[in-house]
């Protein structure tokens, strides 16, 4: 075996990790940084601890969902932004289709096919109302963990608001 | 080398290759059968020909323009439908964030980050007529070529409606 055979075998496993990487991060899960304070205290909550005022949280986002596309009211999930399809937000579903969610001025109908998204920190949140319901088919990912800082490494659980939104139905399949 | 060898040999091979067309598919290119006619005489033009009303037209749909989303008006793009996550459209491109569209009744300005759509065949085509604007982020890929029926392949060409559309740029970019 000459060196460029030995080259051409390490290319060919760098090329297949690298596609392997790449459909796993796609198809399964992949892990990403949050940017912004709109899902404080979930994510990103600033306190004056070294690690919070040091680096965004990272969060495991798992792809599975979008096989089903079956989401549960209170799901963190990680869409493509509606005005702009280069940016991708992190914000949690208040509102699923068919549901009617209370606004400050007025009730909103949740059509087929959309959601309705609002960060935790309402103060300080671009969300469903700013830009209206999501279309699900921009929906990127489901939230399931905190990964990173480690003292706040954990589960994202389900949080919804009950008084908010009347749901056509209790089971929430589509 | 005994046969347990061989099979893991083989079983590797076709997980690479899967993997590797499944990539291919995703970032690259694809070939998708067209259904319906909204988008006739371009696609499905259900002459009285045998090949055409045996089946529907193949097309590839090329994944390269998601890395810029940059579009020109009368291109041919395949979309998630904004009422219906688990159905993809085929329609052109008719107005581009910033436009004007003209409706029969009304003249539309299309928001940032959205899109305009309708089939060609104006008749029968469910398009941003009837759900407004697409945002971008739902788009999947652009079809570049008709691949079957053989007498009909051939690329698939830019048609524009001047008269109907006000465009804020004469460039495409975004």
């Amino acid at each position: 075996m000459g060196t460029p055979s030995i080259l051409w075998s390490i290319t060919k496993k760098c090329f297949t990790v690298g596609v392997i990487t790449l459909t796993v991060s796609d198809l399964f899960a992949s892990i990403v940084p949050v940017r912004g304070a709109s899902m404080s205290p979930t994510f990103n909550p600033k306190t004056n601890s070294l690690f919070d005022s040091l680096s965004d949280d990272r969060v495991l986002v798992e792809k599975l969902c979008l096989r089903n596309y079956k989401f549960s009211h209170g799901d963190v999930i990680v869409f493509s932004s509606p005005n702009n399809h280069k940016e991708k937000h992190v914000k949690r579903i208040v509102g699923l289709p068919g549901d009617w969610v209370g606004t400050i001025y007025d009730v909103v109908h949740i059509p087929e096919g959309h959601c309705w998204v609002e960060g935790d920190n309402s103060a300080s949140s671009l969300d469903s109302r700013s830009f209206g319901p999501v279309p699900l088919g921009l929906v990127k990912g489901r939230v399931t963990h905190v990964l990173w800082p480690p003292h706040r490494v954990g589960t994202v659980d389900r949080k919804t608001s009950q008084n908010r939104v009347s749901s056509s139905s209790s089971a929430s399949k589509f």
